[in-house]
């Protein structure tokens, strides 16, 4: 009892989505690194130095090993603000 | 700092004043999270004396230390700047594998030991700066010079 291969085509379809979707994502995260694992489990600390990164090299994954900081890094640490209170 | 913490930090605010003229002017570290953690062991053996000077002034000076220790914080990033460089002069082959897999590996000393043992041997040879983790217990083999590894995550 052979199956109709109009049967599988549903499938196919089903399959293809899975896989287009799964590629996409994993395309996006590797953009997102900068074709570098993804970091995990990050806490307070990771937080702020991936944002130190981020000021430094200009991206939140670059990386970079001089010994000096470019001009301009040691004024450009943001202030948190708020909205004021009345 | 102010009495209170700002919460809803819904916007920054990036202000480019460069310091007063008679605060002396220090270069900033330029090594990013990890080169800085690749080369730590190896900061905190060459700094060890400033950087606990440091954290002394900063103690004592009941939280007014963010001012009173500058003089002390700049001896501690000229130092760790120092490091950088020797390490990026002598071993930059080494230094650069182990910070790159520990980039890729999310950043954990355990996944990288093969790199890491190359860049201590040459770090030693060359700088004679060698790594020993602080408060292990006595009498145990250090984590980072087993032969053998029990976790590892690819």
């Amino acid at each position: 009892m052979g199956v109709p291969f109009e049967a599988l085509i549903p499938y196919g379809i089903m399959l293809g989505m899975f896989a287009f979707s799964a590629a996409s994502v994993s395309k996006l995260r590797e953009i997102q690194n900068g074709g570098k694992r993804a970091r995990r489990g990050i806490d307070a600390w990771d937080q702020q130095m991936l944002e130190r990164d981020r000021r430094l090299t200009g991206f939140v994954r670059g990386q970079t090993d001089r010994p000096e900081a470019p001009p301009g890094f040691e004024v450009n640490n943001p202030w948190r603000v708020e909205k004021r209170f009345y | 700092m102010s009495a209170r913490q700002p919460r809803f930090t819904s916007q920054v605010l990036i202000d480019t004043t460069p310091l007063p003229d008679d605060i002396p002017k220090v270069q900033e570290l330029g090594a990013s999270s990890a080169p800085l953690l690749s080369a730590s062991f190896f900061i905190g053996a060459r700094c060890k004396a400033y950087n606990d000077d440091y954290m002394m002034c900063k103690t004592e000076a009941n939280g007014r230390g963010e001012f009173e220790c500058m003089k002390e914080g700049r001896k501690v990033t000229r130092c760790a700047a120092s490091v950088i460089r020797d390490i990026n002069e002598h071993c930059l082959a080494e230094f650069r594998s182990h910070w790159q897999c520990l980039e890729n590996h999310n950043q954990q000393l355990w996944n990288c030991r093969p790199a890491e043992r190359q860049l201590n041997k040459c770090v030693f040879d060359k700088l004679k700066l060698e790594k020993v983790i602080p408060d292990t217990p006595k009498g145990e083999e250090p984590v980072h010079l087993r032969k053998r590894q029990i976790f590892q995550s690819s």
